[in-house]
């Protein structure tokens, strides 16, 4: 059974489409990389699918869950971890990641707490007001957050933004272990490396519609980002809407996306 | 800065709604003071009563130096404002502090001072005042606001230099008032019954010493400052311990620690309500010198402390993005749930303290009454909020159709419950008992409010463009 599935999902802000009959397919176990220009729909995708917005049309499913009828069932059994957003500020990163396990029933969140800590490395920190926090150590929190009850599905919007070299280095390292101990990630990101090392299936979404989904398996880094160029040139006729990350050269995933729809 | 505000104003709540809140303001003001007329109330008592309700509007715009940047990034989410930009402009903090200042107080005098003034100008006129007087009644009433709004972020900035300096100061406005000085002379109200420009320089001196001092008050390294504050990490496990080892001590737990933490503390809390306090001692003390009404002071002090605890609902729900709660596995209900528990926790022992204090100039067994009505009263002001607002009460200023239906709420409990007090002189047994009735009432009413809020919330959140 695939873990999400999408039919025809429509989603209007007012005279704005976001998405635009968007269907996909994303198998359990898989490392699904959804990768899109700025405004392609990438994060109302996201929205729609952990139960936080309602779409103007079609269907979904997550882990056999409908998320537009019982959004509740689906957020427990994942995890989110948003784009741009920040542990409170006025919570230290030791209270937040209780506060997350007691909304999410979790015994003995102690423990939890202090692994996922020690797995993202701000142990430093634990007791301090997040709102005084490095943007990099916030994220990191934030991703503890995610991941803290060990959910089977973990959605995550731009996984790598805010974080140095080495802990993009370590946050990938445990995603690709997550994915093979047999969990589901679904990524969205607009920086194609990060999708063409990690993902095992990947799905390019161009203004809400999802224009291809190429087997990465068979591209490496570069031939996939040339496809996501010519897919989202195509989609386009020919504008220079591709605004993907080739990573050398051009903006790394620290750098602030479009935080759009 | 203006074209900001007005941008952010106007993508909140839709141009419409928003351009229609000056409107709004002029006929509820206009009927009011014709309504007051019609019952007999002076027009003089009506102008001492919009300054007050002015005054204590510039108080609570000025306490937005104690939600700070924090809150708006937490509740806003990536809005930045130019005022937070000091560290790329080359502007110093405190100018752009005071640019920003004087932006509020244009905006404000645009959309909500003169709309008062026009809504009482018929109500002048026909009382035998003339264009001029109107002309003098805006500069009072303007006046009045920038003192309020400069006075709360004067003392806003020195507490966060000395909290022991904010306390001598106000104990020092307290001591010279008690002594005799007449504090209202140094008030631009002062310039309503005497116009001349001797009384204008005392009038008008505080508010634009308070103006200036303003932005002197606050340091800058409270805008730009970096500094790592670490707490006790045992804090949070007690406090949410007290309410459940679940979602339920945790919800509680959260927004109490997030006032409590954030500037100005649960002092804030008593800050708003006190504010309001001093309000409705001002306004009983105009009832008994104008009329000779014999007020019931217990069940005034009451209702309007009930009435003020929507200062309280805005701090308990300021200072976090209510989409968040969309991420986890709980419901609206026991989010709203935990929040009041918070709400309770900070408004009731406030407001009692604050009857408490009223000992000092009322008998006890008149304030009794307050006690009654004060808490059932404050939970129905929650449920109504979290109906209309969910967790974002701050979608009320301004969006005219939600802030008229949200007035209409509070009136169905405020006006009678004013009335009994208003008539507990004439009848001692029935008004006080018709109004403890209604304010029972208003709590039954607020605590189904508040059951229903949760899923009408989610749904709105889930809907929101």
């Amino acid at each position: 059974m695939p873990a999400v599935t999408t039919e025809a999902l429509t989603k209007q802000y007012g005279d704005a489409t976001a998405l635009d009959g968007l269907s996909l397919s994303v198998s359990e176990g898989a490392c699904y990389g959804l990768l899109g220009p700025n405004g392609s729909g990438k994060t109302t995708a996201i929205e729609i699918l952990t139960g936080q917005r309602e779409p103007t049309a079609g269907t979904a499913s997550v882990l056999g869950v409908d998320p537009v009828a019982n959004p509740i069932e689906v957020r427990r059994r994942i995890g989110v971890l948003p784009e741009r957003e920040d542990p409170p500020s006025f919570l230290s990163p030791r209270e937040y990641l209780r506060f997350v396990a007691d909304v999410r029933g979790l015994d003995d969140p102690g423990d939890r707490i202090a692994t996922w800590a020690r797995r993202f490395e701000f142990e430093g920190v634990l007791d301090s007001l997040s709102g005084d926090l490095s943007e990099g150590e916030r994220q990191r929190v934030m991703l503890a957050a995610a991941f803290v009850h060990e959910p089977d599905l973990v959605f995550i919007d731009e996984p790598l933004v805010n974080l140095d070299p080495l802990m993009q280095e370590t946050v990938t390292d445990h995603l690709a272990d997550y994915c093979d101990r047999g969990h589901t990630l679904f990524l969205s990101t607009h920086f194609v490396p990060v999708a063409a090392d990690l993902c095992t299936e990947v799905g390019i979404v161009v203004d809400g519609r999802l224009v291809a989904a190429p087997d990465p398996a068979a591209l490496d880094g570069d031939t996939l980002l040339e496809t996501f160029t010519a897919e989202v040139e195509a989609a386009d006729g020919g504008s220079d809407r591709a605004t993907a990350h080739a990573g050398d050269g051009g903006p790394s995933p620290g750098d602030p996306s479009d935080g759009g729809r | 800065m203006v074209r900001e505000e007005y941008r952010l104003h106007a993508d909140l709540f839709g141009s419409g709604r928003f351009g229609a809140f000056p409107l709004f303001v002029t006929l509820i003001v206009g009927g009011g003071g014709w309504l007051l007329g019609q019952t007999g109330v002076s027009t003089g008592a009506v102008i001492a009563g919009v300054h007050a309700l002015v005054a204590f509007f510039g108080l609570q715009v000025g306490t937005i130096g104690l939600v700070g940047r924090d809150a708006m990034r937490d509740v806003l989410g990536d809005v930045t404002l130019l005022v937070f930009s000091a560290r790329t402009l080359p502007i110093t903090w405190r100018r752009l502090l005071a640019t920003f200042l004087l932006k509020d107080l244009v905006y404000y005098v645009a959309l909500f001072v003169t709309p008062v003034v026009v809504g009482l100008a018929p109500l002048v006129l026909a009382s035998g005042g003339t264009v001029p007087t109107v002309a003098l009644l805006w500069v009072t009433v303007a006046g009045t606001f920038a003192l309020g709004a400069a006075a709360s972020l004067t003392l806003t900035g020195l507490a966060g230099r000395s909290r022991l300096l904010v306390v001598a100061l106000i104990g020092g406005i307290l001591a010279v008032s008690v002594a005799g000085v007449d504090l209202v002379a140094l008030s631009p109200y002062a310039l309503v019954a005497d116009p001349r420009p001797a009384t204008a320089l005392l009038a008008l001196g505080p508010t634009v010493v308070l103006a200036a001092l303003a932005p002197l008050a606050f340091e800058p390294g409270q805008a730009s400052g970096r500094r790592v504050r670490r707490v006790d990490g045992d804090t949070y496990d007690r406090l949410a311990g007290l309410f459940g080892d679940d979602a339920r001590g945790s919800l509680t737990a959260r927004p109490l620690l997030e006032v409590a933490r954030s500037s100005g503390s649960v002092w804030k809390v008593a800050f708003s309500l006190g504010v309001l306090f001093a309000v409705a001692a001002f306004l009983l003390d105009r009832v008994a010198a104008a009329t000779t009404i014999t007020a019931s002071p217990g069940l005034a002090f009451g209702a309007l402390l009930g009435l003020g605890s929507f200062t309280t609902y805005n701090w308990v729900t300021s200072l976090d993005d209510p989409r968040e709660y969309l991420r986890y596995p709980v419901g609206g209900s026991a989010v709203l749930a935990g929040k009041q528990r918070a709400y309770l926790l900070l408004t009731l022992p406030t407001g009692l303290a604050y009857l408490a204090l009223a000992t000092v100039w009322y008998r006890p067994t008149a304030l009794a009454l307050g006690v009654v009505v004060f808490p059932p009263v404050a939970v129905y002001v929650y449920g109504l909020t979290a109906s209309l607002t969910g967790l974002s009460p701050n979608d009320l200023l301004f969006d005219t159709p939600l802030f008229g239906v949200f007035g209409a709420g509070l009136a169905v409990v405020a006006v009678p419950l004013l009335v009994c007090a208003l008539a507990a002189g004439r009848y001692p047994v029935v008004a006080p008992a018709f109004g403890v009735t209604v304010a029972l009432l208003a709590g039954v009413v607020g605590v189904g409010l508040t059951r229903r809020s949760g899923p009408r919330m989610d749904a709105r959140l889930r809907q929101q463009e």
